[in-house]
């Protein structure tokens, strides 16, 4: 809204420092630096802090059923085995491989649940428009975790995993694969629609 | 912390992550054994396998994530590096940059398979998964190019040479 109102300015690019003349965008344009290419201010299609908090809430329930249910099943003679994401967890902690482990509980199960958590707050204090306590921290917050949440990369993991021990045994997919699979989607259309500048203009805005 | 502490951090990065890169290929990840048959498997033997069983795509997807994609992100970053502080090819570098943030998360596949096997090898005698060595350096080689591409932030390509 307030992005059509900004007046032809001249400013500099804060990563080449090349001359940007600013200009009114039209929703759903972006300006680009021309030296080096860096997306410097966008223009949405209405407000996307609704479709943002609808997301990161759905992503909350989600990641709770991703982690409830059991992935798959392994059966070997009639011998089977489950598992749950944090199951792998455990399983590197007991054979002694805990860095490895600590690794799988950040990418997979912590910082996917405190990344769609912080931006449930922020798109939350967006759309009341009110200044919600820590706004400001736990937007950063959600930016320096963001890169940490590998849920897509974790379901990718889980199907090579499902092809290998169809070799050595028969697997049968549980309903947690689903779920991972929902949750991944949900995250990659977060990832699309999570606009940093946006929140940080909205931020200021917030009374 | 000062532009130059990221860029001699980052430097450093890269180096040890070229020097683990060697065990984390060479060292077994892990090692299966099913129904008596122990297979010791390193990260490049896992790709064999699924080939070996026609199953050509997946061995693709985890020979691009798990071989190509750390190796070319070192690579790349290790140019990068060289690069810093001359003139040329700025735009260049920094698409680079960006491209090698947005791909170098899908090597983690290969930490995760290993997560995911781990929790179903537990059959006993029948069929067992242990984590090995490799897989902690291959880890440590993916923690490495992380962080060193995420300290060499694209406006330091824009900026004059530093000492």
């Amino acid at each position: 809204m307030t992005d059509a109102l900004v007046s032809h300015h001249a400013f500099l690019c804060p990563l080449c420092g090349a001359n940007i003349h600013d200009k009114e965008l039209k929703p759903g344009e972006e300006l680009h630096c021309g030296r080096c290419g860096e997306t410097l201010r966008r223009l949405h299609h209405g407000d996307p802090s609704h479709l943002l908090w609808a997301l990161a809430t759905t992503g909350l329930i989600l990641w709770i059923l991703a982690n409830v249910y059991p992935i798959l099943t392994f059966d070997v003679a009639g011998n089977t085995q489950s598992n749950l994401i944090l199951t792998g967890v455990l399983g590197l902690i007991n054979q002694g491989y805990w860095p490895v482990a600590l690794l799988v509980f950040i990418c997979s199960i912590a910082a996917p649940a405190v990344h769609l958590g912080c931006l449930w707050y922020v798109a939350g204090a967006c759309c009341t428009g009110r200044r919600f306590p820590m706004v400001q921290r736990v937007a950063h917050a959600a930016k320096e975790i963001a890169p940490w949440s590998l849920v897509p990369v974790f379901m990718i993991a889980c199907f090579v995993a499902v092809v290998k021990l169809d070799m050595l045994g028969t697997v049968y997919w549980d309903s947690g694969i689903l779920w991972i699979s929902l949750l991944s989607i949900c995250s990659l259309a977060i990832a699309q629609l999570v606009d940093r500048q946006w929140i940080a203009k909205r931020m200021k805005e917030l009374t | 912390m000062t532009d130059a502490t990221r860029l001699e951090l980052s430097r450093a990065l890269v180096v040890a992550g070229l020097i683990l890169y060697v065990p984390a290929n060479t060292l077994p990840v892990m090692i299966m054994t099913v129904a008596g048959d122990v297979a010791p498997l390193t990260v490049m033997g896992g790709v064999q396998e699924l080939y070996d069983s026609g199953l050509a795509p997946v061995a693709a997807v985890v020979f691009v994530a798990s071989i190509m994609i750390p190796f070319l992100k070192l690579i790349s970053l290790s140019w990068l590096m060289l690069m810093h502080g001359s003139g040329d090819l700025l735009r260049e570098r920094t698409t680079l940059l960006r491209v090698l943030h947005q791909i170098g998360t899908w090597s983690m596949v290969d930490i995760f398979l290993l997560g995911v096997l781990v929790a179903v090898g537990q059959l006993g005698i029948l069929a067992s998964v242990e984590a090995q060595a490799g897989g902690l350096f291959f880890a440590a080689v993916l923690l490495c190019s992380l962080f060193a591409a995420d300290l060499y932030q694209p406006r330091m390509i824009w900026q004059p040479a530093m000492p």
